[in-house]
C-alpha cells in the first residue's frame, strides 16, 4: 500500500513539475517592440508585452494604423486623395483661403492648440507657420548641401511674422468648418499633433482595456498601463552629451503617464560651424536658446508636446513658475551647460534603479 | 492488527523499498530541478544589438563578439561597429550625422536612430534592472 502510494506521489510530481513550469513560462509575457518612419516626420516605436509575436503585431498594427489616421489629418505638408486636412486647409484659391470642412478630430486639435496658446502665453502659437516654413526651408537645403548653409534673413522672418495672429484661426465648431482670415498666415502644428495623436491613441487603447504598451512618437512618450507583472516602466532620461559615460540624466517610474522631451540636439542644421536647431522662439523668431533639452511628465501627452516646445521658448524662472502653477505637471530642464533642474513635484516620479 | 503487521518480515520489505523510492524521488526531482535550471538559463539570452530598417527587422547581432555590419537601405547606409561590448554607427551615408555623433549603446532600450536612412539600432537585455524605455 504504502509503496503504491509513493510511487504515485512521485509520479505526481513528476508529471506535475514540469506543467507548472510550462504554465509559468506561458504566462510569462514577453517584450515586443515596432518601429515606423511614416508618421509625423519622426520615429516611432511602439513596445508592449504580449503571450505571442502573433497578438502584438495585431495590436501593434492597429497602433500604427490609429498614428496613419491622424497623422494624415495633421500633416501640413502632405496632401491625400479625396480628403481634407491642415495641408489643404493652408492652401489658397485665388489668393485667399477657402472655409474648409474637416475632421471632427481637427476642430478637437486647433482647439486645443489655442488653450495651450493660452495657457503658455503665445509661446505655443500653431498660427507661426509662415515663420516656421522659412526656417524649414533653410533647414532642409542646409542639410541637402550643407557647404552653402545659411541663415534666413531677419527680415524675411519679420515680414513673415506679421502673419501669425491666432485670432485670424476661425474655427466654427458646429460646422466642423476651418478658415484663416489672413491670405499671409498658415498653421503649423508641429509642437502639438504628435502628442496629441499619441494621447487620442493611448485613449483609445485603454478604453479598450489594453495595458502593457508604451507609444514613443519621435520623443512623445506615453505609456498605457503598467507592465503585466504590475512593475510600472522604468523610463531613461538620456543623456545628450556623448562625451560623459553617465547614460541617462534621470530614471522615471511610469504608469500610464507621459513623458515627453524635446530638445536643440536631434533636428538641427549646421551655419559656420553652429548649430540651428527646430524649436523656434516666437519672440525671437530664432532657434531657443539656453537648454540642451527639456522633460515634461504629465498624464496628457498633447499637453507635455505643447510644454516642453514652450518651456524651450522661456527663461528658467519663467518655466518654473508656469509648471509650478499647472496641476499634475513636473518638468526636467538640462541646461546649455549641462546642469540640470527639476520642479518640484518631479522627485516623487524619479527612481534609482 | 496494525501493530502486528508492522513488525512482520513483510513490511520490513516494504520499507526498504521505501527508501529506494525516496531516492527515487530525490533522484528525479534533482533532475527535474537541473532541467528547469537549464531551461531558465537558456532563456536569459545575452545581451543583442537589434537592427531595423524602415521598421522591418534587418538583423540581430551579439553585443559580446565584435562585428561590422554595413546596414544597407537603397542608396544610403550606415556602418555599425560592435566592439568591446559597445554598439556605435562610424560612418554613414545620412546628411545630418546624428547617428554617427551618437554616444556608443550598450544598455538595454538604448538606440542610434537615424532618420533619414531610417534605421533604427537598439540594444535587447534580459537584465530588468535597465530602463524599458528610453526618453
Amino acid at each position: 500500500m504504502k509503496k503504491k502510494k509513493l510511487i504515485s506521489v512521485a509520479l505526481l510530481v513528476c508529471m506535475l513539475l514540469p506543467s507548472l513550469l510550462l504554465t509559468s513560462c506561458k504566462e510569462q509575457k514577453n517584450k515586443y517592440v515596432a518601429h515606423s518612419f511614416d508618421y509625423f516626420d519622426t520615429a516611432t516605436a511602439i513596445t508592449g508585452y504580449e503571450n505571442d509575436e502573433e497578438q502584438f503585431n495585431r495590436i501593434s498594427n492597429e497602433i500604427l494604423a490609429l498614428l496613419e489616421e491622424y497623422h494624415k489629418l495633421f500633416t501640413i505638408y502632405h496632401r491625400f486623395e479625396g480628403m481634407e486636412n491642415l495641408c489643404t486647409v493652408n492652401e489658397l484659391e485665388d489668393g485667399a483661403h477657402r472655409t474648409v470642412t474637416v475632421d471632427g478630430r481637427i476642430i478637437d486639435l486647433l482647439l486645443y492648440a489655442k488653450e495651450m496658446y493660452r495657457v503658455t502665453n503665445g509661446r505655443i502659437n500653431i498660427a507661426m507657420g509662415s515663420v516656421l516654413s522659412i526656417w524649414h526651408e533653410y533647414r532642409t537645403s542646409g542639410l541637402d548641401a550643407p557647404w552653402e548653409a545659411e541663415l534666413p534673413p531677419m527680415e524675411l522672418l519679420e515680414e513673415a511674422a506679421q502673419h501669425t495672429d491666432i485670432n485670424d484661426l476661425i474655427i466654427d465648431e458646429e460646422n466642423s468648418t476651418v478658415f484663416i482670415a489672413d491670405p499671409k498666415m498658415t498653421l503649423d502644428v508641429g509642437a502639438i499633433a504628435k502628442g496629441y495623436a499619441v494621447e487620442m491613441v493611448a485613449r483609445a487603447l485603454e478604453g479598450r482595456g489594453i495595458s502593457g504598451y508604451v507609444i514613443n512618437v519621435g520623443g512623445n512618450v506615453r505609456a498605457v498601463g503598467a507592465k503585466p507583472d504590475g512593475e510600472k516602466w522604468l523610463v531613461g532620461i538620456e543623456n545628450s552629451d556623448t562625451e560623459s559615460n553617465k547614460a541617462y540624466l534621470a530614471y522615471l517610474l511610469l504608469e500610464g503617464e507621459s513623458v515627453v522631451t524635446s530638445g536643440s540636439y536631434q533636428r538641427y542644421y549646421t551655419v559656420d560651424g553652429k548649430n540651428y536647431h527646430h524649436i523656434i522662439d516666437t519672440q525671437t523668431l530664432m532657434p531657443a536658446e539656453g537648454y540642451i533639452s527639456i522633460s515634461v511628465v504629465c498624464k496628457n501627452s498633447a499637453e507635455g508636446d505643447a510644454l516642453s516646445t514652450a518651456l524651450f521658448c522661456m527663461s528658467p524662472d519663467e518655466g518654473l513658475a508656469l509648471v509650478e502653477g499647472l496641476s499634475d505637471v513636473e518638468a526636467f530642464w538640462v541646461m546649455s551647460d549641462g546642469s540640470t533642474h527639476s520642479s518640484s513635484g518631479f522627485p516623487k516620479y524619479t527612481t534609482q534603479p | 492488527m496494525k501493530k502486528v503487521n508492522k513488525s512482520s518480515p513483510d513490511t520490513q520489505g516494504v520499507r526498504r523499498t521505501t527508501r529506494n523510492d525516496i531516492i527515487l524521488i530525490a533522484a528525479l526531482l534533482t533532475l527535474i530541478l537541473l532541467s528547469a535550471l537549464a531551461v531558465l538559463l537558456f532563456r536569459t539570452e545575452g545581451d543583442t544589438v537589434i537592427v531595423s530598417v524602415d521598421g522591418n527587422n534587418y538583423g540581430e547581432y551579439p553585443l559580446n563578439t565584435d562585428a561590422e555590419i554595413e546596414i544597407k537601405n537603397g542608396d544610403g547606409y550606415n556602418v555599425l561597429v560592435i566592439k568591446d561590448g559597445e554598439a556605435y554607427v562610424r560612418d554613414a551615408s545620412c546628411p545630418d550625422g546624428i547617428c554617427s555623433s551618437h554616444r556608443p549603446i550598450r544598455y538595454n532600450g538604448q538606440s542610434i536612430v537615424c532618420l533619414p536612412n531610417k534605421v533604427v539600432i537598439e540594444i535587447r537585455s534580459q537584465d530588468q534592472k535597465q530602463p524599458d524605455i528610453i526618453a
